[in-house]
């Protein structure tokens, strides 16, 4: 054995081993899993023909998306989840974008508060929020209509669409609009020309949150929903209040199956690391 | 040529119209939110301090009598206290999982790992939160998959009742609110200079003590913006206490709910919700006191 | 004796050797320089040294005690970082305690203790500032303070200046340089700035593609480069390829060469006179260094110079203190040469003409 491969191998018997990272993976690990376990036992059920979850699963079947392919229902509120999605996200990303735009661009007393007042919808009690809009439907006639679920809706997408929009407004260099004006081009122009495309990504990401919000709001929806046109999540929450039906789980992949393309979408488009 | 040199005047101008634009762009956002955040927030505000008769109408007059009512009885000062502990509570464990998981986040190996766990940690928050309480009374029910895995490795005889009481509701907060925490930790992490905490080392330091003299004081921006959010859904929801935890758990969004749609005593609802708005805002507004004394004091 | 040796250290990062058996031994109390280009393994082997990283093969030393598999935070050295790595949320004094509150050392003797050392570096009254109240300057002394606090055996400083600007750069190396001879610890400057290794340095290493290329004082690595990288990294060079003519006519002990690619006439080698040294005994072809500040440049030719050349001026580059001249040879090939500012009243013009001349002497051989 020549001196080289000695040394080598002394070096490798003397690599310390570091119980305190272990420890931390294994935690990490087990906290993973604990996020984790309860979308896959979801997913197992909803495969499963028996109307109640068994683990191991045993067999395989589509019963439940049958079902709910078959049920006039739960159809018509997956269709009417998906027309208020949409007319959610356009009107949304409309004023969140504008917004996000107009507030970066000025700067005057109070601008710190005004932007904690159009933040502020993530954090009031979701409860609080119901009842208030309950209340103000009611006195407007509003109730129990469309009009009044979107206007929900935007309410708590609009947060989303201010964050995400923001952050690519703060990472765009103010001297391309400086340079886009100095070639003469006013405000609006700038705006349509330079701004708008750079802070695509931003609107995107937005975009995505707020249909995936709208897709998937409850606690408002609940005050202020129509019982002949429920949303899905109203339609599911009334359903495991009262009763246990293995179709939910067919349903909730559904759902499982929108988050996981928003993500892409959203990895696709600017990376998942950048918006978080 | 003119344009290279304006007057004062003609570049205030420009100035002006830039401002005024920007004023065009924020204005529609602010009238909806004034419509429709300010205003019934306002309207729930007036209503707190109308009177009912025994059928629940409201009358004209205004009085103190809805609030007087909630902090004078103590079915409701118990439930104001319940609430904020199982809030905390949420708040504390989350922020204690987060840890780990934000470490396992920043110190990923590659690519792969770590798009695999922020795809764990993010489709939660796309995720209706109906479907992901749903998934806890699938895990949690008598005939649930803990109390079958519980039965067939025969250290039970009879399922255990593990569903219907807050124990079950802190369990289903945290894992739907988990992410929510990690990932300002996880960003916090992530920005601090690794050569802090070799300087750390180089001092004596080992990890353990590196971990709590440095790390964790530099992640205290991060923890409390988690904290923040984690805290304000856990004491203003109430579609997982009704799911996992059942009707009659003392949790004042709850009540809030039956007040309004089963017992339709709208005032006192109002009331209850300022006075869960003021709680919350209060202790939201003492952590991101603590949160700007201590970016203050870091960066001046 | 020797306080740190490192021994046969090699370093993979995956298919990449970042350094290539390393030997080398710092003395007790030295101040000893690595120097290199950025990415010649320096910073890497500072990291072996501290703890950071392992090495894939080979042992660290210190003060005799094999140290290689030992965790950062047992070998007792103080470092300096090129950013400071200053806590930000401590303040000054907390900083500088840190290491003895890790120590547990007894509050009063960590206040006595710290004074002191805020003294040394002349920091007196900042105790309760933050690291961001404080300017480029006073962070670096904070950190050299903290590192100097726990008393390590080793003082480990990674590029410490590169962040302050040239003037304050020039103070601190004098404050550095006193402050180190005064405490007389052991120290490893790692850096890529020449002049600041061979201003403050007992010893430098010369670090290149993962080799240690020379070791040697800053007067030997100056003046004798051991091989051509040494000798074009430190410094301006002229480096001349030559070939040996042992019959050739030539003054009393001297050896006489010609040069390849410089030409005093069309066609006709410059010729070199070398003085005698044993390196040069029988060799064929021999590469010169010839540093441009032993040129002289002279409007005339120089009466008694040992070999004169004719140089028609290409650029002039004035400096302050000095003028830089490059010329070419009659017959090709470039020289320049670094002259003083006082020995040109009127700068030269391109396309003039100069005389150069230097001393056998000044033509070293390396390699």
């Amino acid at each position: 054995m020549d001196d080289r491969e000695m040394t080598g191998a002394s070096a490798r018997r003397r690599r310390r081993f570091d119980g305190w990272t272990l420890l931390v993976w294994i935690a990490g690990g087990a906290v993973y899993l604990f996020l984790v376990v309860p979308v896959l036992v979801i997913i197992l059920s909803a495969f499963s023909p028996n109307p109640y979850p068994e683990f191991p699963p045993t067999e395989f079947s589509l019963r439940w998306f049958r079902e709910v392919f078959q049920s006039e229902p739960w159809m018509r509120a997956i269709g009417f989840s998906l027309w208020l999605m949409v007319i959610v996200t356009a009107l949304t990303v409309a004023l969140g974008t504008t917004a996000a735009y107009g507030i970066s661009r000025l700067e005057f007393r109070g601008k710190q508060a005004l932007l904690s007042f159009m933040l502020s919808p993530l954090m009031i009690p979701q409860v609080v929020m119901g009842i208030a809009l309950l209340y103000l439907f009611t006195a407007m006639g509003i109730i129990r209509t469309m009009a009044g679920l979107v206007i929900g809706h935007i309410l708590v997408s609009f947060p989303y669409v201010i964050r995400t929009v923001g952050v690519s407004l703060s990472n765009l260099d103010p001297k391309l609009e400086r340079a886009s004006m100095s070639l003469g081009a006013g405000p609006v122009q700038t705006f349509f020309r330079i701004t708008l495309p750079l802070i695509r990504p931003g609107i995107v990401a937005g975009g995505v949150f707020s249909a995936v919000t709208s897709f998937g709001e409850v606690s408002i929806s609940l005050f202020v929903v129509s019982p002949s046109n429920m949303t899905v999540p109203v339609r599911i929450f009334n359903y495991i209040d009262q009763t246990f039906d293995p179709s939910v789980n067919a349903i909730s992949v559904l759902f499982i199956a929108v988050a996981v393309l928003a993500l892409i979408i959203i990895e696709r488009t600017i990376g998942l690391t950048k918006v978080m | 040529m003119a344009r290279t040199n304006r007057t004062p005047g003609a570049e205030s101008a420009g100035k002006y119209r830039r401002n005024l634009f920007s004023w065009v762009m924020l204005t529609p956002g602010l009238i909806f939110l004034g419509a429709f955040l300010a205003v019934p927030f306002l309207l729930l505000f007036v209503i707190s301090f109308r009177d009912v008769d025994n059928w629940m109408n409201m009358l004209p007059t205004y009085s103190l009598n809805q609030y007087l009512e909630v902090f004078t009885s103590r079915f409701y000062l118990h439930m104001i206290w319940t609430t904020l502990w199982v809030a905390v509570a949420t708040t504390v464990i989350c922020i204690a999982l987060a840890y780990p998981a934000a470490y396992l986040l920043v110190r990923a190996p590659n690519r792969t790992v770590r798009t695999a766990l922020y795809v764990i940690l993010v489709s939660p928050l796309l995720t209706s939160v109906v479907i992901r309480t749903f998934a806890w009374i699938v895990l949690l029910a008598q005939n649930g998959l803990v109390n079958e895995v519980l039965m067939k490795l025969a250290l039970i005889s009879e399922p255990l009742r593990l569903l219907w009481n807050l124990g079950a509701v802190i369990i289903a907060y945290v894992q739907v609110m988990l992410p929510f925490a990690v990932l300002p930790i996880a960003t916090s992490m992530g920005e601090i200079d690794p050569r802090l905490r070799q300087a750390s080392m180089s001092l004596g330091a080992g990890r353990l003590r590196t971990f709590w003299k440095v790390t964790l004081p530099l992640t205290i921006p991060g923890m409390m913006s988690g904290a923040i959010i984690v805290f304000s859904l856990a004491a203003g929801s109430y579609i997982t206490p009704l799911l996992v935890g059942g009707r009659l758990q003392p949790l004042l969004p709850l009540a809030i709910y039956q007040q309004v749609l089963q017992v339709a005593n709208l005032p006192l609802g109002a009331a209850m919700s300022i006075t869960l708005l003021i709680l919350v805002g209060v202790l939201v507004a003492g952590m991101g006191l603590i949160l700007r004394r201590w970016e203050g004091r870091m960066h001046g | 004796m020797s306080q740190i040796v490192l021994r046969n250290i090699s370093r993979r990062f995956g298919a990449n050797w970042a350094l290539k058996q390393v030997n080398l031994e710092v003395r007790e109390g030295e101040f000893f320089s690595l120097l290199g280009p950025s990415g010649c393994g320096k910073t890497t082997l500072l990291n072996i040294i501290a703890g950071f990283l392992e090495p894939t093969t080979g042992e660290v030393y210190i003060g005799g005690r094999d140290i290689t598999g030992l965790a950062p935070y047992r070998r007792d050295i103080g470092m300096v970082f090129q950013n400071y790595a200053l806590f930000p949320h401590l303040n000054v004094f907390e900083n500088v305690a840190y290491g003895l509150r890790i120590r547990k050392m007894k509050k009063a003797e960590i206040a006595a203790r710290v004074e002191r050392c805020l003294a040394a570096v002349r920091l007196e009254g900042f105790a309760e500032r933050m690291p961001h109240q404080l300017s480029g300057g006073q962070q670096q002394r904070v950190a050299i303070a903290r590192a100097l606090a726990t008393e390590p055996k080793v003082l480990l400083l990674d590029e410490p200046l590169s962040n302050l600007d040239a003037k304050l750069r020039k103070d601190m190396q004098t404050e550095l340089r006193s402050l180190q001879r005064r405490v007389g610890i052991t120290t490893i400057l790692v850096t890529h700035d020449q002049e600041e290794a061979l201003s403050l340095s007992d010893r430098i290493g010369i670090l290149g593609d993962g080799e240690l290329k020379q070791v040697g004082t800053p007067l030997e690595i100056y003046r004798r480069p051991a091989n051509r990288f040494v000798a074009e990294f430190i410094g301006q060079v002229n480096l001349i390829e030559a070939q040996a003519l042992p019959g050739a006519d030539r003054p009393p002990g001297t050896l006489a060469f010609a040069a390849r690619g410089h030409f005093a006439a069309p066609g006709e080698p410059l010729r070199l006179y070398a003085e005698e040294h044993p390196s040069l005994a029988g060799r064929e072809s021999v590469l010169f260094m010839l540093r441009p500040e032993r040129i002289r440049l002279s409007p005339e030719p120089p009466e008694g110079a040992a070999g004169v050349v004719e140089l028609r001026i290409e650029s002039v580059v004035y400096a302050g203190s000095a003028v830089r001249i490059a010329g070419v040879l009659p017959g090709g090939g470039e020289l320049s040469a670094l002259s003083s500012d006082p020995s040109f009243p009127v700068l030269p013009e391109p396309g003039g003409i100069l005389y150069a001349s230097w001393e056998p002497g000044d033509l070293i051989p390396i390699e």
